[in-house]
């Protein structure tokens, strides 16, 4: 049983953890207004964004490509070299529509009104980690985020069944090639390792089995939808975990979520997104008892485990490791700051480890402490200072050449777009008496970046700088706000 | 001192030419790679070479993703071969003969080369028992050097480093890339990981006047000195969190303190590494390709006399379940190109007779193509070790491919890996193996 939180328990620091977590962080005057609504209306602050308007656009490119089919036709039986000139006319127009994609998805989360929401997509593009590297097509990783948009906190069953006939899956795990003849296991084997039970909880039969009830499930090219294909399907018997039968696709996403297990895989998953390292049993069971009695329904699950005293013990408060998405996303939050714009954005946490739409492979990122390397926390501390100081002058697009490498050789070819990064805004994020007053002005940025406070030895490096600047001007100032990010404290929520 | 000179002009010229301006610091990361990268040669004028220790050197090299070993060392005369791969078999005319039974895939002239020179062995049939066919899990296996059925938490390279480096320098493992492999998780966190040496520093605004102290660095420096709220356990106490994989519980460890050390592992290296990235030069055509230049840059690493003993390099892509041919083609084109000019870089360095490097790939692929001109999850596999003091040529035997020698379609294993770490441990790193590898295996002998 998890025990809710006691009211006692719901002050600041915990409304700060909770906006933390369930969302990207914010500023102290936003984390003020959680504390006063009280633990039960912040959650549902949080938790009912359907009750918030999102007016965010679609990109204008959102929409299936009807004649890509047959133009991909059409390019197979041209001559080699206008054959490899067409592909790659068609890649970087991929690739563009990729970069725009990644800024529109930073957006939602840095300044949209559901940061829950964004929240998990992000949770379910780590965990049905699908990667543009192999699918090479926008549209289709734009569809796939918006299925985690629309059922992300919804049933398992549907979540997980329409994951799996997702077009851009349907590709990546190469289920869009299985037939009976030759069912292709790739799928089969990685929804029940990956997405839904975990190693060591079915058999190589289960997986031979299940590929051959998952034929039939495919892709049209021409739609750009998924379709069932009769032809494709094996109607012999099969048996999966336990289950005989003519089964097929749902059949098997049914009897996996019936699985005891399914429950405890995915909620030790959420536990350990949100709550920063994996439950120990006796809690997972707890959780997954909830998720269970919650119709495993994800929205009235998270509100119990979010809800929860465990979810706020002192072990897991400032316990966790940013993601370089939570470091970028919350940074601009906590400073109140826009995001860089949406290619430099995307370019920053890709150098930190976390390329969107791209993840090192099916399993996603670790995550966790595997965030941080030598390398990593350098450029942590470095990209610190572009957020913060930004840049006074325009760069255009000539100033950065080509960039080899990243998703497919993503090349920056556009012109003559523009580069600017704001830097925070010092009179912003604090007020005049902050700024006069050294003492103030080092407890402030804490509260602010921290919610938690330096070592007396960190203190004094902050006043050493400070007080080897006779008269603060704003750079100065930006300079701190930079160094407060530059340190092992910062990289931690 | 000519060194140093090419050096402090490097760093005013990031500093202060990037946009012409004193905010070029603030420049994102990948804006100055660009910038370096097109103006890298104008520093690299300093050639010197400096031997460093003259311990042994073992890179380790990661095939990423299931190399299909058949179609890498292929059984050309094999009927059994043949009827599995009607369409992608590669043919007697194609291969690179090794005798009258086996040879390499066309694209490997790079290994072809090595092996006829006799700088490269070949292991045949390297798998282990009960084979797992889930990438993330035989990688795991792998880089734990566990039993198929057995979760470890650290990594063997890890376990190395805790048993015979105490006390040694961060540099003792480097990974070329941004992520630490599960082989270097360790109870004590060692090793250091970055992919671009010219990046690798924390950046300061101020240009102080020799003599003068840059008080953002000072600053930077004494924030990030150790606080440790709890001390790392010693070796007895079941491990810190710095060498725990993400999501291992943390065993009331911070997350807070492995960053810590991880800064402080930061700071010592940085300027070691870039000095020497900076002062020595490859002596060898390499290809162009992601794979090449990490293999470049441990050349000059190695060049640079970095006391480094592990050198970790992965190239990816193997997992080839459809379009095989063309896939494998380029990958193992890169790979024996980028390792035949390692090799000549070594030698022209002096440091041949120090370097051995050492392949893996997690498994194998199915002996059966698939309908989609690919292969799927497989099991044994051939791995390779290179260097000027290998036991050159093929060793162990080549697997039996007959329908009765095979399990569930996949090649069965003759050599353990971990009788090749061992080998490689005790013979190369002179250090006891079985405190490493959990117990004593055969140690098959590469060197």
């Amino acid at each position: 049983m998890l025990k809710p939180l006691s009211k006692d328990g719901w002050n600041y620091e915990s409304a700060a953890h909770l906006l933390n977590r369930v969302g990207f962080g914010g500023p102290p005057d936003e984390i003020a207004r959680l504390t006063d609504l009280g633990h039960d209306a912040a959650l549902s602050s949080l938790l009912d964004y359907e009750k918030i308007p999102d007016h965010t656009p679609d990109p204008v490119w959102a929409v299936p490509d009807l004649g890509r089919a047959e133009r991909q036709r059409a390019i197979q039986s041209m001559v080699p070299e206008a054959k490899r000139q067409a592909q790659q006319a068609e890649q970087r127009a991929q690739n563009q529509h990729l970069i725009e994609l990644r800024g529109w998805w930073l957006n939602r989360m840095g300044t949209g009104p559901r940061p829950f929401q964004e929240k998990m997509v992000l949770f379910w593009h780590g965990h049905f980690a699908t990667s543009f590297e192999k699918v090479r097509d926008a549209y289709f990783m734009w569809r796939q985020n918006e299925l985690f948009r629309r059922l992300g906190t919804d049933y398992w069953l549907r979540l997980l069944t329409e994951a799996g006939k997702d077009p851009a899956m349907l590709i990546w795990l190469d289920q869009a090639q299985s037939r009976k003849e030759h069912p292709n296991e790739n799928y089969a084997r990685e929804v029940m390792e990956l997405f839904s039970l975990g190693e060591g909880h079915y058999t190589e039969k289960d997986v031979t089995e299940g590929a051959r009830a998952l034929t039939g499930w495919s892709l049209d090219r021409q739609t750009e939808q998924f379709i069932y294909r009769p032809f494709f399907h094996d109607n012999n018997d099969k048996t999966f975990l336990g289950l005989t039968g003519n089964l097929d696709g749902d059949d098997m996403m049914a009897q996996i979520v019936k699985q005891p297990q399914a429950a405890r895989f995915i909620s030790a998953k959420l536990w350990n997104f949100f709550a920063g390292q994996p439950p120990p049993d006796d809690l997972n069971s707890a959780l997954a008892d909830a998720f269970v009695e919650n119709a495993r329904c994800f929205k009235p699950f998270l509100r119990v485990m979010f809800g929860s005293e465990e979810f706020y013990s002192e072990s897991i408060i400032r316990n966790q490791v940013k993601s370089p998405v939570q470091w970028l996303v919350g940074t601009a939050r906590m400073l109140q700051c826009n995001l860089p714009p949406g290619f430099i954005s995307a370019a920053i946490i890709r150098s930190l480890g976390q390329d969107l739409f791209a993840p090192p492979n099916v399993k996603g990122w670790d995550g966790g402490i595997t965030w941080i390397t030598t390398n990593t926390l350098l450029e942590r501390y470095n990209d610190a200072a572009t957020l913060v100081q930004g840049t006074t002058q325009q760069l255009t697009a000539s100033d950065f050449a080509t960039k080899p490498g990243g998703a497919g050789g993503v090349v920056l070819e556009k012109a003559a777009q523009r580069v600017h990064i704001g830097g925070v805004d010092v009179d912003k994020i604090l007020t005049l008496d902050e700024r006069a007053d050294k003492e103030k002005l080092v407890a402030s940025l804490q509260h602010r970046l921290l919610q938690s406070t330096f070592s007396n030895k960190q203190d004094q490096a902050l006043r050493d700088f400070l007080d080897s600047r006779p008269k603060l001007n704003d750079a100065d100032i930006r300079n701190v706000v930079r160094l407060v990010m530059a340190t092992p404290d910062y990289q931690v929520t | 001192m000519k060194n140093e000179i090419t050096l402090q002009t490097r760093r005013e010229f990031l500093r202060t030419t990037v946009l012409g301006s004193a905010l070029s610091w603030t420049v994102p990361t990948f804006l100055a790679d660009t910038f370096m990268a097109l103006h890298g040669e104008a520093a690299d004028s300093a050639t010197q070479i400096v031997t460093g220790k003259d311990s042994t050197i073992l890179v380790v090299l990661q095939m990423a993703g299931g190399n299909d070993g058949l179609n890498t060392v292929v059984p050309y005369s094999n009927d059994y071969y043949h009827n599995a791969r009607p369409r992608i078999g590669q043919t007697a005319d194609k291969i690179l003969k090794l005798n009258g039974d086996i040879g390499f895939h066309g694209a490997m002239t790079g290994f072809k080369n090595l092996y006829d020179s006799g700088n490269l062995a070949v292991v045949q049939g390297v798998g282990y028992p009960n084979p797992n066919r889930s990438h993330f899990r035989s990688t795991e296996i792998w880089q734990t050097a566990s039993d198929s059925e057995v979760i470890e938490k650290y990594g063997w390279l890890g376990r190395y480093f805790d048993n015979a480096c105490a006390g040694a320098d961060p540099t003792v493992g480097v990974v070329v890339g941004r992520q630490l492999p599960e082989s270097f998780f360790s109870k004590k966190p060692t090793g250091i990981c970055f992919d671009n040496p010219q990046n690798y520093r924390f950046m300061s605004p101020e240009h102080p006047q020799p003599g003068q102290t840059d008080s953002t660095e000072a600053a930077y420096e004494k924030l990030n000195e150790l606080e440790m709220s709890s001390p790392l356990p010693d070796d007895n106490s079941g491990g810190s969190i710095g060498s725990l994989p993400a999501g291992m519980p943390m065993q009331g460890g911070k997350a807070v303190d492995f960053i810590e050390r991880t800064a402080l592992d930061a700071q010592v290296s940085s300027e070691e590494v870039r000095n020497i990235a900076a002062r020595v030069q490859n002596q060898a055509t390499y290809p162009n390709s992601p794979f090449a230049n990490s293999l470049k840059l441990v050349a000059k690493l190695i060049g640079g006399g970095l006391p480094t003993r592990i050198y970790y390099v992965s190239q990816g892509g193997y997992d080839t379940h459809t379009n095989q041919i063309a896939t494998q083609q380029r990958l193992l084109a890169d790979l024996g190109d980028s390792m035949k000019a390692f090799v000549d870089d070594m030698k022209a360095q002096g440091n041949m007779q120090r370097v051995l490097v050492m392949t893996f790939s997690e498994f194998g692929r199915r002996v059966n193509e698939n309908a989609n001109g690919g292969t799927d999850h497989g099991a044994a596999a051939p791995m390779f070790i290179v260097g000027s003091k290998v036991k050159a040529g093929l060793l162990g035997r080549y697997p039996s491919l007959a329908p009765q020698d095979l399990f569930e379609g996949d090649i069965k294993y003759n050599v353990d890996f971990r009788q090749v770490y061992a080998g490689v441990l005790e013979d190369w790193l002179k250090t006891k193996s079985a405190p490493i590898l959990g117990r004593q295996f055969d140690p098959l002998h590469v060197v």
